[in-house]
């Protein structure tokens, strides 16, 4: 799914959170959004699942007007938010909030294989399927959202932070998986703190700074950027 | 006697829980402290006055389409009514007053304030040796908890039901899943309304009916909810066996005074200990 952003204004009130943004993801890559903390990052991804108001500005997904539709009705057309937070249903076991992503699908038969891919993909979830939600770790957490954004067979997935309170371990293996889930044709945003990761997965990338997109191109070339290294790369 | 109890307690624990449960479920998902509630148990059993009497049905056919009835009317309360209130808990429970003594003056107009009495259906009673149990008592201890078991069934194991807690825990996640507030509350708001016309039509024999009985039915029901924590399934079915059994007991060895003194005693020290009731999150 292709999707396209321009000048896409929210604010929480007096605070402007995003200011005139336009960013565009290719179908079946994988985008990084980077920026500092309160860049605005979280605000896009809540957008485009229409979580938010928008303020000013046009999001599309395949050509179809988003701004007006409530997040249902994107989420038919295939969009699916690991939100900031993981938001599991706290009451809910592991395998309730997996079945959750996929309670709208209509290819019921399918639905246990795919709780059994994540499994796969991540076999502590699968110690922990009886759990409540409330109850697991912040990475049991994090690999429970992502599952279930899954579960949703999504054409646009949308990740916020999904390397936050995982293991080096395991982080290593969340973007091989990430990277997995593109190559099989979902458009993914990516949304990360640790943006040298996200930069060394994504095929293009954005800078967010203050609301505002102050930088963006090819991953790699972000990557090599002598400012950018500076600022938000650490080296 | 120590049977007779059992069976007592039995049939108002499951009473309580038809209540409750109903009432606890709109107040999970919308927040609406719904004092119309005893108002759809009146309509359940008004419906079955009116199927029974002049319509002529059979009593047990008109246990379902009554609770049917009392579920359609809370689907129409929930659209045309309180689907303007939404996230207002105030205004909400304001409209729901409202709504019950609108509720309470048309049946008054149609019927009248007189007691309507329906011919008992079931009659006898079943004895072992020296117990002696009156079979409408069994029938309906029975069937309320059939009703729960099913209710139970729907809420754990079928898709509506996984969307149902969904939305009573996060409802701005459930939509980013697909799960449309425009449906499920009225669905909820209709299914809360069933168990209250079902509790309904299924006392009629014991109980009196009359266009104040919902009164009784709040009171019941919201002593439970507190008690098991508002919102919470698993807390209402759980005070609805303590304060039943309660009830059961001490109006059988003392008196109906002090069964409902006690009961009140019991929430209010539990409350005390745990203010947010026994399944309640503060
Ligand atoms: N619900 C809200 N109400 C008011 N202001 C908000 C709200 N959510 C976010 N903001 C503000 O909007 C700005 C952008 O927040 P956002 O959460 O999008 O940042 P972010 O880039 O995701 O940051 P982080 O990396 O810390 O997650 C911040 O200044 C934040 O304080
Ligand atoms: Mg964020």
């Amino acid at each position: 799914m292709r999707l396209d952003i321009s000048g896409l204004s929210v604010r929480y009130g007096a605070v402007e959170a995003l200011n005139d943004v336009s960013i565009a993801a290719r179908e079946g890559c994988i985008t990084a959004i980077i920026g500092a903390n309160g860049a605005g990052k979280s605000t896009l991804l809540k957008a485009i699942a229409g979580l938010v108001d928008v303020s000013d500005g046009q999001i599309s997904a395949n050509g179809v007007a988003l701004v007006d539709k409530p997040p249902e009705a994107r989420h038919a057309l295939g969009i699916a938010l690991s939100p900031e937070g993981r938001r599991l249903f706290p009451e809910l076991t592991v395998v309730e909030n997996l079945m959750t992503g996929a309670i709208r699908r209509t290819d019921r038969d399918r639905v246990a294989a795919d709780i059994t891919a994540v499994y796969d993909l991540f076999p502590r979830l699968k110690e922990r399927r009886a759990s409540l939600g409330r109850n697991l770790s912040g990475g049991e957490q994090q690999m429970c959202a992502i599952g279930r954004a899954l579960l949703s067979r999504p054409s646009l997935l949308l990740l916020d932070e999904p390397s936050l309170g995982l293991a080096p371990k395991v982080v290593g293996e969340m973007a091989h998986a990430i990277e997995r889930v593109a190559r099989s044709g979902v458009t993914i945003v990516l949304v990360e703190q640790n943006s040298r990761l996200a930069l060394s997965i994504s095929s293009d990338a954005f800078l967010l700074e203050a609301g505002r997109m102050i930088m963006s191109g090819p991953a790699k070339d972000m990557l090599a950027d002598k400012r950018l290294q500076d600022v938000y790369l650490g080296t | 006697m120590l049977v007779q109890t059992l069976v007592i307690a039995a049939t108002s624990s499951a009473y309580m829980m038809l209540l409750a449960l109903g009432f606890t479920l709109i107040f999970g998902l919308m927040r609406i402290v719904n004092f119309a509630h005893g108002e759809f148990v009146m309509l359940g059993a008004y419906a079955v006055y009116v199927l029974t009497v002049p319509c002529g049905l059979n009593y047990f056919v008109a246990i379902p389409l009554a609770g049917l009835f009392a579920g359609l009317c809370g689907v129409v309360a929930e659209r045309l009514i309180f689907r303007p209130f939404l996230g207002d808990e105030l205004g909400a429970m304001i409209t729901s007053l409202a709504l019950a003594i609108i509720l309470q003056g048309a049946v008054m107009i149609v019927f009248t304030v007189d007691q309507l009495s329906v011919p008992r259906p079931i009659s006898g009673v079943l004895h072992f040796g020296s117990i002696y149990l009156p079979n409408d008592q069994i029938f309906v201890a029975g069937s309320s908890f059939l009703v729960v078991i099913a209710f139970h069934f729907l809420v754990h194991h079928t898709r509506l039901g996984l969307a149902l807690r969904a939305v009573a825990q996060d409802t701005e996640i459930a939509r980013a899943y697909g799960m449309a507030p425009s449906v499920i509350l009225p669905l909820a708001f209709g299914i809360g309304c069933v168990l209250a016309g079902l509790a309904g039509a299924l006392t009629v024999p014991l109980y009196a009916v009359n266009p104040f009985m919902g009164e009784a039915a709040l009171l019941k029901a919201f002593i439970v909810v507190v008690l098991g924590g508002l919102g919470s399934l698993p807390g209402a079915m759980i005070a609805a066996v303590i304060l039943g059994t309660t009830d059961a007991v001490i109006s059988v060895w003392f008196s109906a005074t002090m069964a409902t003194l006690v009961s009140f005693v019991l929430v209010v020290i539990i409350l005390i200990v745990k203010p947010s009731g026994l399944w309640g999150r503060a």
